[in-house]
């Protein structure tokens, strides 16, 4: 048995069975059921969409930590290695935290997607194939062919208004993830990857047929929906607003909590915006933090600081 | 200054990681999908001529003695937008499934463009097309000609019946459902399946309904008729038969998956090849079960009788005889390409259209050699 036969047998036909059985249970309305069905798989994969999220999160709270540390052990790698693992040790967080739960979640996404996609059949070719994944069960042969109309979409063709759907709903879910950041550099990267997902998804909708579309966008959706209870509207909150959003505000406080120790230390922290501008740079030296290191490991730098007031942008730090 | 590189590298192999991800998941969803037409036309044969659709939309008219080609080929191109990325099709090529139907001095093919075709026999002139300036939607059964017109289901759920000479709309019937079986005529009473689970039977002249029969699936193969009965199967898994005058059930008979293929009959016996790999002999009378020949690959050309033998190919590509006196298979050749368009025979001769590697394939069928090959891929 080879691979493509084992996924296809663990994965692919339970799931395009299932998909088949919900949906007559659900007025064979097949647009209802990839609803259903991408919220039932999101609900599954919570804690992990969770981990990421608040992995993600804490990275990007680690970052102005991080250019500290490249500012004063920038030439001596190891040393900038040695002290980076420290970081990411104390704050109990790895930059594999945010990949790892994303990896372990994109075998099921693309199950989900190739189940969509053929229980879509459009073609003959497309029936034939979905003829070699059906269980014995009589409801999933009677179900089939699905009736591909929902709302306004003919689930089965590309459709231009879902497509935008997509490809906006990507665009929010981008921003809120985008660190606030001064560095022109992050922020030109944050810039394309905020325009670049929504487009290339926007355009894919427009060659694939809507119900995985429909499948895209709820997804995006409940992502949004999950991201804002978890880290808050992100930088779509307004620039100038009094702190991050209440969302934030409630998580880092339950964190803080839970365990207050140097482990969740990160998450504990306010979200700081790197303060280091090129002219700071030069003269970190000079400026450098006269706070006293209280011996537990790690520069009081480095520590949770407490809230600052949220600067608006281009509002430049008064140095101290 | 490291970490920045290194975060804007790994934002960058991220995204590049995301695109690749989706990109590929999407090509190799499509190709093993079957999201993209290619179709698999069945051969007409007419006057020691082959009729036949290639995969690229290209008309061919082979010699069926020595497999030249007698002219063309044509091309059927359509100028509606190809799409671009993704499933939706690439190539401005019409995709035809189905047997094309061979007339007085014409033959017809249904386009996946909607649209049906009428060429000159002799020369693969065109001589009309319906509808002339709009399109119906993708065209999927084959024509049937007869008492002077030309019947084609489409996917639009609507039975057309055209002048055959000229192409002139003559009635049309609606269904609940895609329809992609080709017709079947047995006096004046025209048999046609449908998505919506019925099988119809109607009035050829005029399209008026005779009855329906209520299946539990979908139908897409196409009916046989012998000795006052229908045969048909459906995606329920069960094989029917019908009585033509009333529509009442004969007898069903429950197979494993689909049936696709259209049956063939011979001596009171029924064969039908399902997409469970099996061939099901069945007495047509009582619907009892004679045999079971398991080719161990999904069945959707359909089968052809040649004398006493029942020639079947899987999708694998393994051609098969059936000897009917005792219902014992024998592989004929393997041709290790994909096979689904219908098989037609002329005397000992049967001729299979591979997809994959696109070739018409001419087969002795007591000996298993293979007279001539003609390669039907422009690729």
């Amino acid at each position: 048995m080879d691979i493509g036969a084992i996924w296809d047998f663990i994965i692919l036909e339970p799931v395009i069975n299932s998909l088949i059985w919900l949906s007559s249970t659900l007025f064979d309305s097949f647009g209802l059921t990839v609803i259903v069905f991408t919220i039932f798989i999101m609900i599954c994969m919570y804690p992990l969409t969770a981990k990421q999220l608040r992995a993600t999160k804490g990275m990007q709270e680690l970052q102005p930590k991080l250019a500290e540390l490249q500012k004063k052990y920038g030439k001596d790698r190891q040393a900038m290695a040695r002290e980076q693992m420290k970081l990411y040790k104390e704050s109990g967080l790895s930059p594999a935290g945010c990949m790892l739960p994303m990896l372990v979640q994109m075998p099921v996404w693309i199950a989900l997607y190739q189940s969509i996609i053929r229980v879509l059949a459009v073609t003959p070719e497309g029936f034939l194939s979905l003829s070699q994944y059906l269980y014995s069960w009589p409801i999933v042969y009677s179900t089939l062919p699905l009736a591909n109309n929902f709302l306004w979409l003919d689930l089965a063709t590309p459709d231009m208004f879902i497509a935008l759907l997509v490809g906006g709903s990507m665009w929010l879910q981008q921003k809120m993830t985008m660190p606030r950041t001064a560095d022109p550099k992050q922020r030109a990267q944050s810039q394309m990857m905020l325009w670049m997902m929504p487009m290339l998804f926007a355009f894919f909708c427009l060659s694939f047929p809507s119900g995985l579309a429909l499948f895209w966008l709820t997804s995006t959706v409940i992502r949004i929906v999950m991201q804002y209870y978890m880290t808050g509207w992100g930088a779509l909150a307004p620039a100038g607003a009094k702190g991050p959003g209440g969302r934030d505000e409630r998580l880092k406080q339950r964190i803080a909590m839970e365990g207050g120790h140097k482990k969740e230390a990160p998450l504990d922290a306010d979200i700081v915006e790197p303060v280091s501008t090129p002219e700071e740079e030069l003269d970190y030296e000079e400026s450098g933090d006269k706070r006293q290191d209280r011996g537990e490991g790690y520069p009081a730098s480095f520590r949770p600081v407490s809230r600052q007031p949220r600067r608006s942008k281009g509002h430049r730090p008064k140095r101290r | 200054m490291w970490i920045k590189y290194n975060r804007i590298l790994l934002s960058k192999v991220l995204l590049l990681l995301v695109i690749l991800l989706v990109g590929g998941a999407a090509a190799l969803g499509c190709a093993r999908t079957g999201a993209v037409p290619r179709g698999w036309s069945g051969g007409a044969i007419a006057d020691g001529t082959l009729f036949l659709g290639s995969m690229d939309g290209k008309l061919v008219a082979v010699d069926i003695s020595d497999g030249s080609q007698r002219w063309g080929p044509v091309t059927l191109e359509t100028s509606a937008s190809a799409g671009g990325f993704g499933c939706a099709p690439t190539s401005t090529a019409i995709a035809i499934y189905g047997n094309l139907a061979v007339g007085e001095g014409l033959f017809y093919v249904g386009g996946y463009d909607g649209k049906i075709y009428a060429f000159n026999s002799s020369s693969g002139a065109l001589r009309w097309i319906y509808p002339r300036q709009d399109v119906l939607q993708p065209i999927v059964g084959g024509p049937l000609v007869a008492l002077g017109k030309v019947y084609v289901g489409c996917s639009d759920g609507k039975l057309y019946a055209l002048d055959a000479a000229t192409g002139d709309y003559q009635w049309k019937f609606q269904t609940g459902g895609k329809i992609w079986s080709t017709p079947a005529i047995d006096g004046d009473t025209l048999f046609i399946g449908s998505f919506d689970k019925k099988l119809y039977a109607l009035d050829a002249a005029d399209g008026s309904k005779r009855w329906e029969f209520e299946t539990e699936g979908a139908i897409v193969s196409t009916p046989l008729i012998y000795n006052n009965t229908v045969y048909i199967g459906s995606f329920d898994r069960y094989f029917y038969a019908i009585d033509t005058a009333d529509g009442s059930l004969n007898w069903k008979f429950m197979a494993e998956n689909w049936f696709w293929a259209k049956p063939v009959i011979y001596d009171d016996t029924v064969y039908a090849a399902c997409l469970d790999g099996k061939v099901y002999a069945l007495d047509a009378e009582s619907g009892d079960k004679l045999a079971e020949i398991d080719l161990e690959s999904p069945i959707s050309s359909s089968p052809v009788a040649v004398d006493d033998l029942i020639i079947v190919a899987s999708e694998e590509g393994e051609v098969y005889s059936i000897y009917t006196g005792d219902n014992h298979k024998r592989e004929l050749m393997n041709l290790e390409v994909r096979v689904n368009a219908p098989l037609s025979a002329s005397q000992e001769v049967v001729y299979i259209h591979t997809q994959e590697y696109e070739a018409l394939y001419a087969l002795n069928v007591q000996t298993g050699v293979v007279l001539w090959t003609l390669p039907l891929t422009s690729k």
